[in-house]
Parts: C-alpha cells; sequence; structure tokens
C-alpha cells in the first residue's frame, strides 16, 4: 500500500480499458492522481499506488476508452435553444408561429423579449406582409420578438423589436442585407434578410437579454449534453465575445467539464454578430483559462453545396437562377486569405477554414502553402473543416501542407443532405463525398466533428458507425452505402475521434489517449465495440464519463 | 490634362540619441544650401538655433538667416506636412522647394516612411527622397549590438553619416563601415567630424524617386551585388555554383539581429502578374522583416524596365522608368532583411512568380567599391 503522499485519488480496474495508445493497446486498471493518469497496467500493478484514501471503480469487465474529442461544434446554440428559446418546426405557417409567440408572451416576464424559432425559408413570402407583422404583434403583448430562421441567415422580428433596434421605413437596406417591406404597402413586415438580421440581433445583445449567468447555464446544459455521449474535449467554431467569456466564467468556477478550444471569427459572420477579428483576438489571453484555449481563428471561405453557395470547381446543375454555368464563388481570394492566415500564425494562432466545395478546398490548400512557402515549418495545425468535396489531386496535400481534415458534420453515408447535393450537382458527383480513407492513407490528420446544432444531436456514435460502414445508422436509405471505398476500420476511427482529434486541437500530449502524465478523461461504455457488428456500434451508450477524474456524466 | 504638380522632396533625418543628428541637424540649417527648405524639427531648443533666427512669425516657425524656414512637428506629422503645404499655398509661408525632417532618435523609422508612402494627401504633395542616418563612431557598434531598432535605422539609411570621426583611431573606424556594409550596403557612408556635412551630400537623393533617377537604381544595385558578394565569400566559386546554403548564413555577424542584405539577377522578361502576387505574398507575410526592397524588373511585354520597393510591408506603386540605364536587360531585386534568407526569396519566386531557378543568379563579384565621401563642409 502506498503512502498517502503518493496514493492515487482514484483506481479505475477490472476493465477492458482501450488506451489508443499503440504502445499499450489494452489495460485492465490505470490510477489516476490529482486529474492525472499515474500508472496503467494490470489490477494487480496498481497495489503500489492504493492507499487509504483511494477511491476504487470496479468496471465489472466493461470497455472504456479516453474521452471523445468533437474537432466542430457550436457549443452555446444548442443550450441557449433548449434552456431559453420558443421552438416550434420550420414547417409552421404565420398562424401556428404567432400561436406559439403568444403561449411564450403570457409566461414571459413583462417586457422581456421572446426569441425563438425556427421557421422554413419556404415561408419568407407568407411572413414578408404588413398583415402577417400585424398578427405577430398581436400576439406578442408588449414583448420583443426575434425569431430566427433554419437557416440562421434570417429574421421575422415584431415592431416592439423594429422599434428597439430603430428601424423604420426610411431605414436603408445594410450591405449584403435587406429590410423586408410588404410588396403591396411597401410598410415594414418585421423580415430581415442577412445582414439585416444584424441589426435586432446586437439590439437583442444591447438589451442585456443573456445575462452572463443565462450564457453559463446554456453552455452548462450543452457541455452535459456532450459528456453524455462521452465527449469531453470540443472546439467551438465560432467562438463570439459572450460564449469566450462563459466558457472562461464556468472555468474559474471549476464548473467546465470538458476542454474547450475556440476558434475566433477573424471576420463577423453571416449569422453571428459582435467583435471578431483583432478586436476579438485582443481578448484572447482575458478569456484564456485553465481548459479554455482561444488558439484558433474560423474563416468562412464559401457557403453549403444544397444551396449552391458552396465554391466548386465544375458548375452546378443547371437551373432558371444561376444559369448554366454557375460554380458558385469564395468569400476572398488566395491573396485575401494569404494574409489572414499569415496575420494569425504570427499571433500564433492556427486557422479553421470552412471549405464546403472542392473549388474552396483547393484555394484553401493554396494559401497555406504560400503561407508555408514564406514562414518555413510551423507547430499549428489549420484546418480545412468540412473536408468533403476534394480533388483527387488535393487529397496528399494536406498531409504534405500539415492541413488537418475537419470531418464534420457526422454524415458520410447517405442522409437528405446528400440528396440535396444530388439535386444540386448530379449524383456521381454529389456521392464523391468524403473520402476519409484517402485522407487517412496519404497521411492526414484527420479529425471527426458534429457542427451541432447543423446536425440535432452531437452522438459521436452515429459519426464512429458511419464511417465505418458507410451507411446509415438509423436504417433510412437501407442497403446504401456512399462510396463504400472509402470506411475506414473501427481503430481507425476511434483515432479520428480522440488522439488524432487531440492533435488537431494542439492538446495532443493532454488528452486523446490514456497515458501516464495525461488528463483521466476516460468514457465506460456500455459495450465492447470491438466485438460487436458495425452496424451495432450507434448504438453504443456511455456508462459513465469521467474528466479529469472526476465523474461529470452517469448513466441512470 | 493638367500638368502633374512638382512633388516637394522629404528627406528623413534620424539616428540613435546621442548620434549626433542634432549636432549634424544644426550644422545643416546654417548653410546656403538650406535655402527653399522647410525643416520640420522637434524642438527649437534642442537645434540651438537661436542667433540664426531673423523672424519667429509665431511659436512654431522661424525663418532663418539663410532662407530656411525651421517649424516645430506639433501633433501628427500628416497634419502638419498638410498645414505647411496650406500655408504655403494661401502665401503665409515663403515657397519652399524641400523638406528636411528630422525624427525623434528612438524612433522606428519604418512607420514614418509608411505614412509618407501610403497618405494619399501626402503622396498629392510630397514624394520621399532618402533616408539619411547618423551613427555615432564611438558608440555606434555598441548601439547597433544592443539596439534592434538602430539595426533597423541603418537598414532603411540612403546616406550613413559616422560622426565624431576625430574620436576614433582608422581601425575602428574601418571595422564600423564593414559593419554598417555588411548590414546595408546600398547606402553611402559619409564620414563627419563636428556634425559638418555639406547639405548637397544629403539632399537631393532621389532615390525614392525612380523616374528621376534611373541609374541609381542600378548604381545602388551594384554596389549591394559588389558587397553582399565580398560579404558572403564568394571568391572561391563563381556564379552558378555558389548555391549551397552555407552561403546564406555567412554574411552577418552575431550583434547585426539578423539583419543582412543580398540581390539577384534574373534572366529574361518576368511576368507582372505573377510577379506582383509574388510581391504581396512577400510584403503581407514577411514585410516585417523586409526592412528595404528595391528592384529595377524587366517586365515581359514592356521595353521600360519597371521599378519597385518598399519599407517593410509598404511598396511604392511600381513606375516605369524612360529606358534602361543599362544595356542589359537583367531584372535586379535587392533586399535588405532580417532573417530572410535568399534561398526563400529564389524558392518563393520559382513557385509563385513562374520564374525558374535556372534564372536566377546571384551576382557575380565586380569588386567591392564603395561610395565613400570624406566632407568637410
Amino acid at each position: 500500500m502506498a503512502r498517502d503522499a503518493e496514493a492515487a485519488d482514484v483506481i479505475i480496474g477490472n476493465g477492458r480499458i482501450y488506451t489508443v495508445d499503440r504502445a499499450r493497446p489494452w489495460v485492465s486498471a490505470l490510477a489516476v492522481k490529482a486529474g492525472r493518469i499515474i500508472a496503467l497496467g494490470g489490477d494487480a500493478e496498481m497495489k503500489a499506488v492504493t492507499g487509504a484514501g483511494t477511491r476504487v471503480v470496479d468496471l465489472g469487465g466493461s470497455m472504456a476508452m479516453p474521452g471523445i474529442v468533437d474537432v466542430h461544434t457550436h457549443i452555446m446554440m444548442g443550450g441557449q435553444a433548449e434552456l431559453y428559446e420558443t421552438r416550434f418546426p420550420s414547417t409552421l405557417g404565420v398562424a401556428e408561429i404567432c400561436a406559439r409567440v403568444a403561449q411564450a408572451a403570457s409566461n414571459a416576464v413583462e417586457g422581456s423579449w421572446i426569441v425563438g424559432g425556427q421557421w422554413g425559408v419556404e415561408q419568407l413570402a407568407n411572413l414578408n406582409t404588413a398583415a402577417a407583422l400585424a398578427a405577430l404583434d398581436a400576439a406578442s403583448g408588449d414583448h420583443p420578438v426575434l425569431l430566427r430562421d433554419e437557416t440562421y441567415h434570417n429574421r421575422w422580428v415584431n415592431s416592439a423589436a423594429l422599434r428597439i433596434a430603430g428601424v423604420t421605413r426610411d431605414t436603408a437596406d445594410p450591405d449584403k442585407g435587406e429590410i423586408g417591406r410588404d410588396p403591396a404597402s411597401g410598410a415594414l413586415t418585421g423580415v430581415m434578410i442577412e445582414a439585416a438580421s444584424g441589426i435586432v440581433e446586437r439590439a437583442l445583445a444591447a438589451s442585456g437579454h443573456y445575462t452572463d449567468a443565462m450564457d453559463r447555464a446554456a453552455l452548462s446544459q450543452s457541455i452535459a449534453v456532450l459528456n453524455s455521449f462521452g465527449v469531453t474535449a470540443f472546439l467551438d467554431a465560432a467562438s463570439m465575445q459572450p460564449i469566450l467569456a462563459a466558457l472562461k466564467q464556468l472555468d474559474d468556477r471549476g464548473e467546465l467539464t470538458a476542454w474547450a478550444v475556440a476558434a475566433m471569427p477573424a471576420i463577423e459572420p453571416s449569422f453571428m454578430f459582435g467583435l471578431a477579428g483583432d478586436e476579438l483576438f485582443a481578448l484572447r489571453e482575458t478569456y484564456r483559462g485553465a481548459h479554455v484555449r482561444p488558439d484558433y481563428a474560423k474563416i468562412f471561405l464559401d457557403g453549403v453545396p444544397g444551396a449552391k453557395t458552396a465554391a466548386f470547381h465544375d458548375a452546378y446543375t443547371p437551373d432558371p437562377i444561376h444559369g448554366c454555368c454557375f460554380r458558385g464563388a469564395t468569400m476572398l481570394t488566395v491573396p485575401d486569405l494569404v494574409r489572414l492566415v499569415g496575420k494569425c500564425e504570427r499571433q500564433n494562432i492556427a486557422v479553421k477554414i470552412h471549405c464546403a466545395g472542392d473549388a474552396a478546398v483547393s484555394q484553401a490548400l493554396d494559401a497555406v502553402d504560400v503561407v508555408r512557402s514564406f514562414n518555413g515549418p510551423t507547430a499549428l495545425v489549420h484546418h480545412i473543416a468540412h473536408a468533403s468535396y476534394i480533388r483527387t489531386s488535393d487529397i496528399p496535400r494536406f498531409a504534405q501542407l500539415g492541413v488537418a481534415a475537419d470531418l464534420s458534420p457526422i454524415i458520410w453515408y447517405p442522409t437528405v443532405f446528400l440528396e440535396a447535393h444530388k439535386m444540386a450537382m448530379g449524383e456521381e458527383r454529389a456521392t464523391r463525398f468524403w473520402p476519409n480513407r484517402s485522407l487517412h492513407e496519404s497521411g492526414a490528420l484527420i479529425g471527426g466533428g458534429s457542427d451541432w446544432p447543423v446536425i440535432p444531436n452531437p452522438d459521436p456514435w452515429d459519426g464512429i458507425e458511419g464511417m465505418v460502414t458507410r451507411q446509415n445508422p438509423k436504417g433510412d436509405f437501407a442497403g446504401v452505402a456512399l462510396w463504400p471505398e472509402q470506411a475506414l476500420d473501427l481503430a481507425t476511427v476511434i483515432e479520428t475521434y480522440t488522439i488524432s482529434a487531440a492533435r488537431m486541437l494542439g492538446l495532443g500530449r493532454t488528452i486523446g489517449s490514456l497515458e501516464i502524465g495525461k488528463s483521466a478523461d476516460i468514457i465506460v461504455l456500455d459495450r465492447n465495440v470491438f466485438e460487436i457488428p458495425a452496424t451495432d456500434i450507434a448504438e453504443t451508450r456511455v456508462i459513465t464519463t469521467f474528466f479529469e477524474g472526476r465523474v461529470v456524466y452517469q448513466r441512470d | 490634362m493638367a500638368a502633374r504638380p512638382t512633388l516637394v522632396p522629404i528627406t528623413v533625418l534620424t539616428g540613435f540619441l546621442g548620434s549626433g543628428k542634432t549636432t549634424t541637424l544644426n550644422h545643416l540649417l546654417r548653410q546656403d544650401g538650406l535655402r527653399g527648405t522647410i525643416a520640420i524639427v522637434n524642438e527649437f531648443g534642442e537645434v540651438g538655433i537661436d542667433h540664426l533666427l531673423i523672424e519667429t512669425t509665431e511659436e512654431r516657425f522661424a525663418l532663418l538667416d539663410n532662407g530656411c524656414v525651421c517649424c516645430t512637428v506639433r501633433g501628427d506629422l500628416v497634419d502638419t506636412l498638410k498645414a505647411i503645404a496650406a500655408r504655403r499655398d494661401a502665401g503665409d509661408l515663403p515657397d519652399f522647394d524641400r523638406v528636411l525632417l528630422e525624427t525623434t532618435g528612438l524612433a522606428d523609422p519604418a512607420p514614418v516612411l509608411h505614412t509618407l508612402m501610403v497618405d494619399p494627401a501626402i503622396g498629392a504633395r510630397y514624394r520621399i527622397d532618402g533616408v539619411v542616418v547618423t551613427v555615432d563612431a564611438v558608440n555606434g557598434a555598441a548601439t547597433l549590438a544592443t539596439y534592434p531598432e538602430a539595426v533597423k535605422q541603418v537598414g532603411v539609411a540612403d546616406r550613413l553619416l559616422i560622426t565624431k570621426t576625430d574620436l576614433v583611431d582608422e581601425t575602428r573606424l574601418r571595422t564600423l563601415r564593414a559593419r554598417l556594409t555588411a548590414v546595408n550596403p546600398t547606402a553611402d557612408l559619409i564620414a563627419i567630424r563636428d556634425g559638418k556635412v555639406a547639405a548637397a551630400a544629403v539632399l537631393d537623393i532621389g532615390l525614392f524617386d525612380p523616374a528621376a533617377r534611373s541609374a541609381d537604381v542600378v548604381a545602388w544595385f551594384e554596389r549591394a551585388a559588389a558587397a553582399s558578394a565580398g560579404a558572403h565569400h564568394h571568391d572561391h566559386c563563381a556564379g552558378d555554383a555558389c548555391d549551397h546554403p552555407a552561403h546564406d548564413h555567412a554574411a552577418h555577424g552575431p550583434d547585426d539581429h539578423g539583419v543582412h542584405s543580398f540581390s539577384l539577377l534574373i534572366d529574361g522578361p518576368v511576368e507582372w502578374e505573377p510577379f506582383a502576387r509574388w510581391l504581396d505574398y512577400v510584403a503581407s507575410l514577411r514585410g516585417e522583416d523586409l526592412l528595404r526592397f528595391k528592384g529595377i524588373v524587366n517586365v515581359a511585354g514592356k521595353s521600360e524596365p519597371v521599378v519597385v520597393h518598399g519599407v517593410q510591408h509598404v511598396f511604392h506603386p511600381p513606375k516605369d522608368l524612360a529606358g534602361w540605364p543599362t544595356p542589359e536587360h537583367h531584372t535586379r531585386l535587392v533586399f535588405i532583411v532580417r532573417d530572410i534568407e535568399p534561398s526563400l526569396i529564389e524558392r518563393t519566386l520559382g513557385k509563385f512568380a513562374s520564374i525558374d531557378a535556372n534564372r536566377i543568379r546571384r551576382p557575380p563579384r565586380e569588386g567591392a567599391v564603395h561610395h565613400d565621401h570624406l566632407t568637410t563642409a
């Protein structure tokens, strides 16, 4: 028995613990002290570090493994929606939306904002009338109302919200935005398109509607969801100031139960509003915490394939709006991107570049190639987010340039997204989607991400199964596999979700595998995923999640 | 079309504290050569010109007996320059055809040059004539070793005035000259005593006005080539054979904070678009380390050469010269840099400017002739 000073706080034993350490993949026990792993091996070997105060957790033969790392999430949105927003399905029309608002108004504190969503884009013409606005005003009582659409790009707000935001009939449309006006009378309708959304979102932020305590609670809610799926580290892929502030506050209170890496937008995104770029980067050290790492910048280079806003080398399928030869376009030129990446590297910030189309991927790689040529090697790991449509000739460039592939969202199997892509560019091109195996075999660092709330829940097990089977784990599109040659074996996929993802986040020495000195972020599973059919992996449930040796989730 | 107004040349005078800048300025202000010059100084008292004053129109302006108008900088440099141009237009100030601008001793000269290069209101009335830097023969070496800013001042200079040369022996002076030449072989070294330098030696340098002095660009290059060839110890191998990386590290000593210079020759015409893109990349990624860059470029499809030059990340708009000053039409590039190796420039020119490595040469040694003056004005 060890003396108390050397004794472990916790011993987790009698398990089948998969370490993701190639030197020693399986152990039956490990010991934790002050949140770090101090010993691994057989149960008998733990005696040396067992003291009088050591707590012993008997896994009863269950499989355990390192906590999962999500390389791409929007951490505030899920919790905020669940706790504070009036939720309704995108199929609702004007009358039904107004009924939901009236109900929310009857429960809300006098004069407070009502925030909700998400209305469907196909409702736009119905919402964009003076009569619809009158109905919304009648439903809202004395509350300003802001309702987001399903794309997060547009808003429908009531007259009280317009008043607070200072929008009148005489207000000019902002650059890259439009203030909705009734086609018949020209009166305001409350519809705010693209950049116009920012006018009301800023008024909402300025109103103090979201307090620090609310932001912390929303984050805690989201992180509790991640913990329940075994996620103990994440990268927030568009960290505005309130998110950074809430992460830091939670961490300082000892309430942050995951490693939080933050990617601060280099340019204000079209759907989130507030400080960005240098002004936000300047606050980095203010918000850095024991577990908060604001060390990434986010750059949006294009849009999404379904809406034909992603940039491709070859043209989309012809349609009446875009004509015959539309390829989409990037939002920045290569020299612009070079300047941005160069600026970030000077501040020791890595970049995550959103590239949904193959031309955007090429340009991002071109820009990093320029930066590497002039700046030489770096320890920073830049990411191409949504590395999904990639020219064959670009695949080896990821490894050559040290660019990591952020594989998110977890849809590397047939889904409704893929159906929309088939419409946009034809089946053959659309199904050359997610060349995960080619990337891996080329030596690229690949990491799994959810892009939550783009997908409704951030369950990595759904993604892990899909990466192995290339089939839809929910049984939709039965019998259909997406580019099955791109399937990977389970051990590789688990690395993708653990050690590789940790390296992508600059945390490869701290998390991602179970080794001496690393954080005791450990998850216990209800099955040994190596001993079940691949089609059952998505059913895997997490029994217990340890973060730094502390139980942060326990399944009932 | 309205005639382009003649731009007023600005000479920037800088130098570390105690380097003799004020004494030099005081000496310059007494000379007849300063007639028609407006001198912008930090403080009248510092310069000690009381006995030269013939008229003080108001606190900030003074007319000296040699016809030089002296003015103290107040607030922003841009505002001061705009104000004096406006006052001249209004007849409040005598006509002037030159500006001599003193900067503070600790100043990094690059931001002042950037302001002069990029501010459109300044560009409409003024052009940079050159940068004159004082270096003290007694303490210069120690200052360079201690302060990276001092090395930077030397790096951007067109004229280096070595002051207090009467206080050191020949050996010490020679060592300092070698040191300065290693950092910036393109600058003229002028050894002076008691601040005595002829106005003509420091004014109308014209290096930032390529249209006026095309031959100077080539001279700049020749000197850089000669000096860097010498400093790189290229004697044992000739031209193209000297390609191995060991040469990249020979030029600069440990005390120069990584500042050194080199030059490149490019055979054959250069496609402008990729070359301009390469310039953009250098400026945006390594601008901080690019103290001074100057090039005369043989652009494909043009019979006249184009001159480009920059200070750190700021580049002057490229200018066409009237014609080639030399019979051969090689592109010549001169770099005064911090921690940038020639191999990086060669590699990136190949990759992004479509210039194959076999077209790029380090110029052969042409005899390390240095344009030294010892003036006793």
